[in-house]
């Protein structure tokens, strides 16, 4: 479904992603993971079309990322991490903009939204009056989830996607993600929250400098390295050496 | 659960094309502006419609000035009709192109949706003109009238007038449009925001000077304004192709009017071409580079010498408590930096500085023979920037990080504000009254007049204090939506009158030869209101949140 060869970033002389290669199968939810300035993000980005890379190709649901970036366009859905809306729009005018951009018919797109509302206890008076500016974080993330989902794509990227979602919202779309991947989308999900990560994906690919450290089942890769948990293997080899005594030694500077 | 997609129902509504969606969304956008933070967050959103008519009926409200032109040549109420439609399009278009062309923000929302930049490209340039018509549209309301009663004029004038000014909106757009794309292609995306952002605060700044001149070349020309050997640079001024296209017409058809008529079909048709042909390819590439996060490390000695000028004597006595030395840094970076800020704060302080330098010009000269009140009105005019440049610091796009110095051990906002005053004597009084100084220094004259500037400047350590009272003058501290508030322009509209008044007392007693004794009376009673207000600033606690 996704397949990248030597997928390369620069921005001037910085390398973002370097040669970056894999493939992921329909079906299956990979957590994409790396601290932060990994590349994680520039790659969520190229693979949406909204970043053109600076060498390398890949392909999403058999669509050229270069050559045919509409067609990849329309076959996916992106939630970033940003979590930004236009916040003048109410969350119905955000939406049924975000359904128009995919050419859904408007009678099927309010149903859908309609629908999305349920499933995440939207008041839909509240996405029919209020303006995204006064949504709290949680409600607008769940706003951005649904325009992410609307279309129905056949390939989701999530960036972040339980920022701000209460413990309620956030076991729902675990489970709803899991389905999803069950009904044959591919699901890609990038987060800094490990142990949701462990349980909920199928497959971990680990990136650091923008170049490939680990790829595999996460009970697979935790045992083999005895690590005991992915946050652990985690850290050892994104280079997280002794964080917990320096945390310690740095606490102990706020002595009194 | 994923709602199932066969379980919706039939379709009765085929999708609105993207085409369509995009110019509403950026009309949308355009008319509420770009966040809801102004807005009373828990209302509905207010009707798009009763704010586009009221902005349409204040423009009209302001083209009634066109009524001055009664009886005038067609030539000469075209020229000053299309040089005010050029100023206050040139303000709109400059403001509001970087937002509406290139929005950081909007890169995570749309560059992942199935949209070809250049659909982009059109609906952005579409929401630009049809607003840009509509203002245009109303601000030459009254001159199409005029025009009609003009000796040289008719009833075919208004048709001319809508062609040429809808060229000129055209014309407008297409012009900031391609200083984009050049920039993009010339210098990158990575220069784009800095380098535009200079080059708006020029043009705006352009177009305020230019809204002050026009009258002036019209006043010199009188009726009689055509292209002549002496008068060639005309040809120049882009207004002036567009009135001789109305000349042409519905005006004296001169063979020189229908040149700058000619002139003004093809220079916008070429800057059309360019904009959305030519270099189109250049916004697609800008548009795409939106999403790149270059963490190029920014040259460190640029600002540096505002942090050493804080640390050294005199600022350093002058900023004595940690939190007005930051708060002036903050101000500092800001002025310097911000581009939204630096949108607002130097157009908006253009006039305040053009506009005494036209009156001590013309009085200079002997042009005026006013009794010394283009001087004194001038003095008092300079006295305002600094409550000026302090009431439009206010406002930010991060207005919302302003809620660390509530959370700081303060218990009032006072000392920022003495930060941002002083930030503001320093980084614009300063070297605006320099300025102005040099300028007085090098036209020759009466010099001896000059003192009719004293009554203002006097007034200024009072005028500076104003925005601080109540301790509302908290920099970056309310959403930039809120700058346009009508109480804002009521409030300025209230402290020009008192500039007035200021001027007509100083130029009358100038002229009484009790000067001297206005100047001694003003100073103590400013004292003694500076004391005031400064100990009624002490005791000011935070006001509550919203």
């Amino acid at each position: 479904m996704i397949s990248l060869q030597n997928l390369t970033k620069r921005f001037g002389t910085q390398v973002a992603v370097d040669a970056l290669s894999f493939e992921i199968p329909a079906g299956q939810i990979v957590g994409f993971l790396g601290p932060n300035g990994a590349g994680k993000s520039t790659t969520l980005k190229m693979l949406t079309g909204m970043l053109e890379p600076s060498a390398g190709t890949a392909t999403v649901c058999g669509f050229d990322l270069q050559r045919e970036t509409m067609e990849v366009k329309r076959h996916v859905g992106f939630v970033p991490e940003s979590g930004a809306v236009f916040e003048s729009l109410t969350g119905l005018e955000y939406l049924e903009m975000v359904a128009a951009l995919y050419a859904l018919p408007q009678d099927a797109a309010r149903a859908r939204i309609q629908q999305f509302t349920a499933f995440f206890d939207l008041s839909f008076a509240t996405l029919t009056d209020k303006l995204l500016g006064a949504y709290s974080k949680g409600m607008r993330r769940k706003v951005v989830i649904t325009a992410a989902l609307l279309h129905n794509p056949a390939v989701v990227f999530f960036d972040e996607p339980l920022d701000g979602l209460d413990a309620n919202a956030a076991v729902g779309f675990k489970t709803l993600i899991q389905t999803l991947a069950r009904e044959g989308k591919t699901i890609v999900y990038s987060s800094h929250i490990l142990d949701v990560v462990e349980r909920v994906c199928d497959r971990v690919i680990i990136i650091d400098k923008g170049k490939l450290l680990l790829d595999g089942r996460p009970d697979e890769l935790v045992a083999t390295r005895g690590s005991g948990t992915l946050e652990r293997l985690f850290t050892d080899i994104t280079g997280g050496t002794e964080l917990e005594r320096r945390a310690e030694d740095f606490a102990k500077t706020f002595r009194p | 659960m994923i709602p199932a997609s066969n379980s919706a129902p039939p379709i009765l509504n085929p999708a609105v094309s993207p085409e369509r969606t995009l110019h509403r969304l950026f009309l949308t956008l355009f008319l509420r502006g770009r966040s809801s933070r102004g807005l009373r967050k828990s209302s509905a959103p207010k009707s798009v419609g009763s704010k586009l008519a009221l902005t349409v009926v204040l423009y009209a409200l302001v083209g009634l000035v066109a009524l001055t032109f009664q009886r005038q040549p067609i030539f000469v109420l075209a020229l000053y009709l299309h040089a005010m439609t050029l100023v206050f399009l040139g303000m709109f278009v400059a403001a509001s192109a970087g937002e509406i062309l290139f929005n950081k923000e909007e890169a995570d929302i749309l560059l992942h949706r199935p949209i070809a930049p250049r659909t982009l490209l059109w609906a952005k340039i579409g929401v630009l003109v049809q607003v840009s018509l509509w203002l245009a549209g109303a601000f030459n309301l009254a001159g199409f009238f005029i025009g009609v009663r003009s000796p040289d004029g008719g009833w075919l004038f208004p048709l001319a007038h809508v062609i040429s000014t809808a060229f000129e909106a055209l014309f407008c757009t297409g012009f900031v449009v391609v200083t984009y794309q050049l920039c993009l292609r010339w210098f990158g995306r990575e220069k784009l925001e800095g380098l535009m952002t200079t080059v708006q605060v020029i043009v705006a700044l352009a177009a305020v000077l230019g809204g002050q001149l026009v009258p002036q070349l019209i006043a010199r020309f009188g009726g009689n304004l055509r292209l002549g050997l002496d008068s060639w640079w005309i040809a120049l001024l882009p207004p002036a192709w567009f009135a001789g296209f109305d000349d042409a017409l519905a005006g004296s058809r001169a063979p020189t009017s229908w040149m700058l008529g000619g002139a003004a079909l093809f220079l916008t048709i070429v800057v059309l071409w360019l904009a959305f042909g030519r270099l189109a390819k250049d916004y697609e590439s800008g548009l795409q580079s939106l999403g790149e996060s270059v963490s190029r490390p920014k040259k460190a000695g640029g600002r540096r010498w505002v942090a050493a000028m804080v640390q050294a004597p005199p600022l350093k006595w002058w900023l004595r408590d940690s939190v007005s030395r930051a708060a002036f840094l903050l101000t500092a970076a800001y002025l310097f930096r911000d581009r939204d800020v630096k949108l607002r704060v130097y157009p908006g302080l253009a006039p305040v500085l053009v506009m005494p330098l036209i009156f001590l010009l013309q009085s200079r000269r002997g042009g005026v023979h006013d009794g010394g009140f283009s001087v004194a009105f001038s003095g008092a005019y300079l006295g305002l920037i600094p409550l000026l440049g302090l009431s439009l610091l206010q406002y930010s796009q991060q207005w919302q990080a302003t809620d660390l110095f509530r959370a700081a051990p303060m218990v009032g906002p006072i000392a920022l504000c003495h930060g941002a005053r002083r930030a503001v004597l320093c980084i614009l009084t300063l070297p605006m009254l320099s300025l102005f100084a040099l300028v007085a220094w090098l036209v020759p004259g009466d010099a001896t007049r000059l003192l009719l500037l004293l009554p203002g400047i006097i007034a200024l350590p009072v005028f500076s204090l104003i925005p601080s009272m109540g301790g509302k003058c908290v920099p970056f501290s309310l959403p930039t939506e809120e700058a346009k508030s009508a109480g804002r322009g009521l409030t300025m509209i209230g402290v020009m009158i008192a500039s007035f008044a200021l001027a007509g007392l100083t130029a009358w007693s100038w002229s009484g030869g009790w000067f001297w004794w206005l100047v001694l009376v003003e100073t103590i009673v400013g004292v003694i209101i500076y004391a005031m207000i400064r100990a009624s600033l002490a005791s000011v606690r935070w006001p509550p949140m919203e």
